[in-house]
């Protein structure tokens, strides 16, 4: 039995390669979903009523599902239903598999709050582009798209959070992110067996990532101050 | 107006429910009595009952012809689709002193060592895949591992679930106390009060339930090891051959110890139901077990006293 001081290094690297798999999954899922989200969001409010329709039935089952089995779903079917594992057994397989999940389950959500913060701007500053001789595709951008991100910040921080977290359901498929590596030395893994520590330990690296990310979102909310 | 889409909506729901229905089936029907699978159509099952029962109907027409398609595209297809790829992708867990890693990270152990030695016999390299033990059968059905070799206990769930090898080590469920009060839980009748920590879905679980013992089901072994030392838990229930490598003096439980043996059990390899890369493992098996590389490949992890005769 290694005294813990043996034991940490051990334990500390093999949590950084499975919290750099957490933060992977996290910076795709970010730049996946955000602008998915929008375009659902626009889909949302298309005047074409089929597209409308089935995007909220869409935003209704993914939002209505657990993410779990979603998860399971993505990685498991194409092999189960059509006998074609199209995501293969490794490391790489699942880890795509997981950021499809991620990125559409987390671009539903997005998407609504993109609507909200869309129809919060009021409808006269529409009227008022129009008068101007603005076309709809300038008064998006030029006008009401600043004024949108303002007013959307706090919520998408909260999910922004919501989503470091999260990440820890990938180990349903196998993904091996920072709680699958804390877990493994209770059985044993690297010479270090039924260690309890590191699993609750993995909670300090969730914590600071979120004290950083939350710095980062307050920063950018208060550069944003300077208009109402 | 209002009643027209109140209408549009109530029937896609509808279909939705069935399409739900539908595919959980599906799943349910491949993968046997898989326990995710389980879970997976007990989600979708209380959707609609009355559907339910008529797409089972459907189903089971649909999956007859399906599963002989299957069969008959992979009875010829494992040897040759694992030598086509190169790798066979063998689904472990970290499970010591059968497969875990040693502290450069490669995989070690009397599972992983054997596994190693087939896969050179076919003229491909191994390949290690970390699986969800609750998924074993899901990911084989789905072919994204081709075996699961990490000392597996022939159950019924397995053995109807998967084609299995032929057994190649012996182990028992035992009951794990702590040290000082291991004194009075010497018998069965002595036990039969106490609370048990056991992996959910394990051998351990099942050989309780058959005791009437009971129980709290737990993640893993390892858990259920956890919650004794922790006290939540009387004792646990876990693989004789884990215990041996993880519970008394000199391991990471010293003050646990294990007593009462519930059952003999025994070790097996996982495939794919029609796959022929088991005939080509028994054989293996038996080769290796004759010519002493078996007995000598589990002296090296202490084991040599369960492998079973090929």
């Amino acid at each position: 039995m290694e005294t813990f001081m043996e034991q940490l290094p051990i334990v500390v690297d093999s949590l950084n390669v499975g919290f750099l798999q957490t933060l992977k999954l996290f910076f795709v899922t970010l730049i996946g979903a955000l602008p998915l989200g929008l375009i659902i969001s626009f889909g949302t409010r298309s005047k074409i009523a089929p597209i409308r329709i089935i995007l909220k039935l869409f935003i209704w089952v993914i939002r209505g599902t657990p993410l779990m089995i979603q998860l399971l779903i993505i990685y498991y079917f194409p092999g189960l239903v059509w006998k074609n594992p199209i995501w293969g057994g490794g490391e790489i397989g699942r880890f795509t598999a997981a950021s499809v999940a991620f990125i559409i389950n987390y671009a539903c959500y997005f998407s609504e709050i993109f609507r909200g913060g869309i129809i919060s701007i009021p409808v006269g500053q529409d009227e008022a582009g129009l008068v101007l001789g603005m076309t709809g595709r300038q008064i998006f951008f030029k006008v009401k798209l600043l004024q949108m991100i303002k007013r959307i910040l706090p919520p998408i921080s909260n999910e922004i959070l919501t989503l470091v977290k999260d990440t820890s359901l990938a180990r349903i498929i196998a993904l091996q992110e920072i709680i699958w590596a804390g877990q493994a030395f209770m059985k044993g893994s690297q010479g270090i067996s039924g260690a309890i520590w590191p699993l609750f330990f993995t909670a300090v690296y969730y914590l600071v990532c979120n004290g950083l990310l939350t710095l980062l979102l307050g920063g950018i909310e208060k550069k944003l101050e300077y208009f109402r | 107006m209002f009643k027209k889409v109140l209408t549009t909506i109530m029937v896609t729901a509808m279909c939705i429910s069935l399409a739900a229905c539908g595919s959980g089936k599906k799943d349910d029907a491949n993968s046997g009595s898989n326990d995710s699978a389980k879970t997976e159509s007990s989600d979708t099952a209380d959707k609609d009952n009355a559907a339910d029962a008529k797409e089972k109907k459907e189903e089971a027409s649909e999956d007859e012809s399906g599963e002989e398609a299957k069969e008959s595209g992979s009875t010829d297809g494992d040897i040759a689709a694992v030598k086509e790829k190169g790798k066979l992708v063998v689904g472990i867990t970290d499970f010591e002193p059968m497969d875990y890693k040693d502290k450069d990270g490669n995989w070690i152990g009397f599972d992983a060592d054997m596994a190693k030695d087939f896969a050179k016999s076919l003229g491909v390299e191994a390949e290690f895949t970390e699986i969800d033990w609750d998924n074993k059968a899901m990911e084989l059905d789905s072919g994204n591992i081709d075996c699961v070799w990490n000392g597996m206990t022939l159950t019924d769930e397995v053995t109807s679930a998967m084609d299995c090898s032929n057994a190649y080590c012996n182990n028992a469920q035992i009951v794990v106390v702590p040290a000082d009060k291991a004194d009075d839980y010497q018998s069965l009748d002595s036990v039969k009060d106490l609370n048990f920590a056991v992996e959910a879905g394990s051998a351990g679980e099942m050989v309780a339930t058959e005791n009437g013992l009971t129980t709290t089901p737990v993640g893993n072994q390892a858990n259920a090891l956890m919650e004794v030392a922790g006290g939540t838990a009387d004792a646990a229930i876990i693989d004789s051959l884990m215990a041996a490598a993880m519970v008394g003096e000199g391991t990471s439980y010293e003050d646990l110890t294990y007593t009462v043996k519930l059952n003999d059990e025994r070790y097996g390899v996982g495939f794919r139901k029609g796959s022929d890369l088991k005939e080509e493992l028994n054989k293996f098996f038996k080769a290796s077990y004759e010519d002493g590389s078996m007995t000598k490949c589990a002296e090296t992890y202490g084991v040599q006293a369960a492998i079973i005769e090929q």
